[in-house]
């Protein structure tokens, strides 16, 4: 096992082979050799799959458009995810499948970074605040105030699932609160603004006795759950501007230097990033994993991290 | 056995294999063109089951014999192994031991598969291949990575009807297969009894569409889509479930090792799991999926399930069950 600079998944994508001469990011940095990786394995349709000559898919996509903001390769990106939005608002996950999905929230972090504020944003952010885990619903919280069912979480507080009809979990309840922080800028209502209180609140009674995050079960059967690095990150990405979120940032300090995963250290260097601390320098050559390489490309420090920037919401 | 000897084992499997096991009369072929793996009345299903009393021995053997004795047809075929690792916790034993996944590469592309790739979609962990690093896989594999699919990220396709959801997505890689193993933990479940391979199917729905952990399955209901899973996915499928150390207990991830020292085999999952039940000392009849499963998806009447190999009066090693299963334990 190897621990510090990246070594995992050998990149099938040769460094060398992916920088085009005369581009703009001709660059062997750790940024330019992934923002080049991405433009080579962009598929005709402007999105990329999880890994190279694969389908597009919602979640790869976005973070790649994401890292290449103001490239024309997220442009295209842009385009795709667009013909994707349904008619309630919402997002789905790829061009196979039909109902909406968590993704909607990356497209409305795209949306607001691209500026733009009209109807397809609206629309997302509506469908946001209107959905919930299932388990939030009216009789599943009179049951558990009753006492008839012991819940292991607070129901009552909303949470966001990864598609509608199911529970709400961490991963998908980060990515509508870094959307919705972000849409209260112009698109505030009381409604957000409790949703976004409630999703606060609903990480913090998720969070696991050892300071982090898992998806989003503290315990099972009244036994404890250790958190993983990449939920404690991506919830800290949720949670920026709160100032009780200490033991978090010691076991961050931990994981990010204990964890195989690649995808974990770039979400925890990301989180590291926003909160303002010095994240270890991040090294070695792009994963032939795309979701990976969008999200490392976002956590380089001259990366686009700053579109997930939130601060707190009063 | 020795390395040469396992070598020159191997290939002449392999020519059985491709040969069609000429000569070998029992065991029921695969039907990949029905859903059920039940028998015609008045037929059995066999289900093997070979003694290894640690990881360190020679599995490749153990296997082989499994398979032959199941009469399994494995030549030409594009194989998918599904293992278990769910999840990673180094103080228990969540997974399919790797050596258990190494060797069944060897030996199902030993007899003779068109293609043999490894594919598993964890519940609970966005970074597949980091489990995989975690439980030594990508190290002790060849190649891991070329022969390696997340299924959790694969392309997908619908099928109609499964449950009561009109549309539900697998990955294509699943779907395309002709022949998906089973290769199963022997582990007590704290939601469903037991864990073996019929449940060791969660693996196969993408988390890309139904999250991290699946819920869906869980308000499909984890008994019921079990057994839809089995439905779809049984009659294209061979269990081979890892029983050399198992997990009794708080299972499937918090439990504890027990070793009970086997490998259990057979293309009728049911009967397969109802035979490793019996060896945990938990009675299949009362696991509310097998008991459901009987009869419409395969058998567990030990009448009907003709066992090969050890027998397994003298295997038998009760796993602890947790207080909520007591009432599951074998007479």
């Amino acid at each position: 096992m190897y621990y510090g600079s990246i070594t995992l998944r050998e990149s099938k994508v040769s460094a060398d082979s992916t920088l085009v001469p005369g581009h703009p990011s001709h660059s062997a940095s750790y940024l330019g050799v992934r923002l080049d990786a991405l433009r080579k394995n962009q598929n005709a349709d402007g999105g990329w799959g999880y890994f190279p000559g694969k389908a597009s898919w919602l979640e790869p996509t976005a973070y790649a458009a994401l890292a290449l903001t103001g490239d024309p390769a997220a442009d295209r990106a842009w385009k795709l995810l667009s013909s994707w939005q349904l008619s309630d608002g919402s997002w789905k996950p790829s061009s196979e499948v039909s109902f909406s999905s968590w993704g909607t929230s990356l497209c409305a972090t795209i949306a607001i970074a691209r500026n733009e504020w009209g109807d397809p944003l609206r629309g997302g952010v509506n469908w946001l605040v209107g959905s919930s885990g299932i388990e939030s619903n009216w009789f599943n919280i009179v049951v558990s105030r009753i006492g008839l069912v012991k819940q292991e979480r607070n129901i009552a507080l909303k949470a966001w699932p990864w598609k509608p009809g199911n529970s709400g979990w961490v991963e998908p309840t980060v990515h509508a609160l870094v959307a919705l922080k972000q849409a209260s800028a112009q698109l505030a209502t009381r409604d957000l603004r409790d949703r976004i209180r409630q999703g606060e609140a609903q990480l913090m009674d998720v969070r696991s006795r050892d300071g982090g995050w898992n998806y989003g079960s503290p315990a099972a059967l009244g036994v404890d759950l250790p958190s993983y690095p990449e939920t404690t990150a991506l919830a800290l990405l949720a949670l920026q501007g709160r100032s009780d979120l200490g033991k978090a940032f010691d076991l961050a300090q931990q994981q990010i230097g204990e964890t195989p995963s690649p995808l974990a250290r770039a979400w925890l260097t990301i989180a590291m990033r926003l909160h303002g601390i010095q994240p270890p320098e991040l090294t070695g050559p792009p994963p032939s994993d795309l979701m990976i390489t969008a999200v490392e490309a976002l956590a380089a420090p001259e990366g686009h991290h700053h579109l997930m920037q939130t601060g707190a919401v009063a | 056995m020795t390395n040469t000897n396992r070598r020159e084992f191997l290939a002449l499997a392999g020519a059985a294999s491709v040969a069609g096991f000429a000569g070998f009369s029992g065991g029921r072929q695969m039907q990949p063109e029905t859903n059920s793996k039940l028998p015609l009345a008045g037929q059995t299903s066999p289900v093997a089951v070979v003694k290894a009393s640690s990881y360190s021995v020679d599995l490749a053997d153990a296997m082989m014999r499994g398979i032959l004795e199941c009469g399994l047809e494995v030549a030409g075929k594009t194989v998918l192994l599904k293992p278990n690792f769910v999840e990673f916790d180094p103080s228990t034993c969540i997974n399919t031991d790797v050596a258990v996944v190494a060797t069944a590469l060897e030996v199902f592309r030993s007899l003779g598969a068109a293609d043999v790739k490894i594919g598993e979609g964890p519940g609970h962990r966005r970074d597949t291949f980091a489990i995989a690093e975690l439980t030594r896989y990508r190290s002790e594999i060849p190649q891991f990575d070329d022969v390696f699919i997340d299924l959790n990220r694969d392309d997908v396709s619908p099928i109609e009807n499964f449950a009561d959801r009109k549309t539900f997505y697998f990955p294509n890689s699943v779907l395309s297969a002709d022949l998906i193993v089973s290769l199963a933990k022997m582990k007590t479940h704290h939601w469903a009894g037991a864990t073996l391979s019929m449940k060791n199917f969660f693996g196969l729905v993408p988390g890309s569409i139904y999250g991290w952990p699946k819920n869906e399955l869980h308000y499909i209901g984890i008994n019921n889509s079990i057994l839809e899973l089995t439905r779809l996915f049984g009659a294209k499928s061979f269990a081979l479930v890892d029983g050399i150390v198992g997990m009794e207990g708080n299972g499937p991830i918090q439990g504890t090792p027990k070793k009970a020292g086997v490998l259990v085999m057979g293309s009728d999952l049911a009967a397969v799991d109802a035979t490793c039940c019996r060896i945990m000392g938990i009675d299949p009849t009362r696991v509310e999926y097998l008991q459901k499963a009987a009869d419409r998806l395969g058998v567990i009447d030990p009448a009907r399930i003709e066992q090969r190999g050890e027998p397994i009066a003298g295997l038998r090693t009760n796993f602890e069950l947790i207080k909520e299963y007591s009432q599951l334990r074998l007479a």
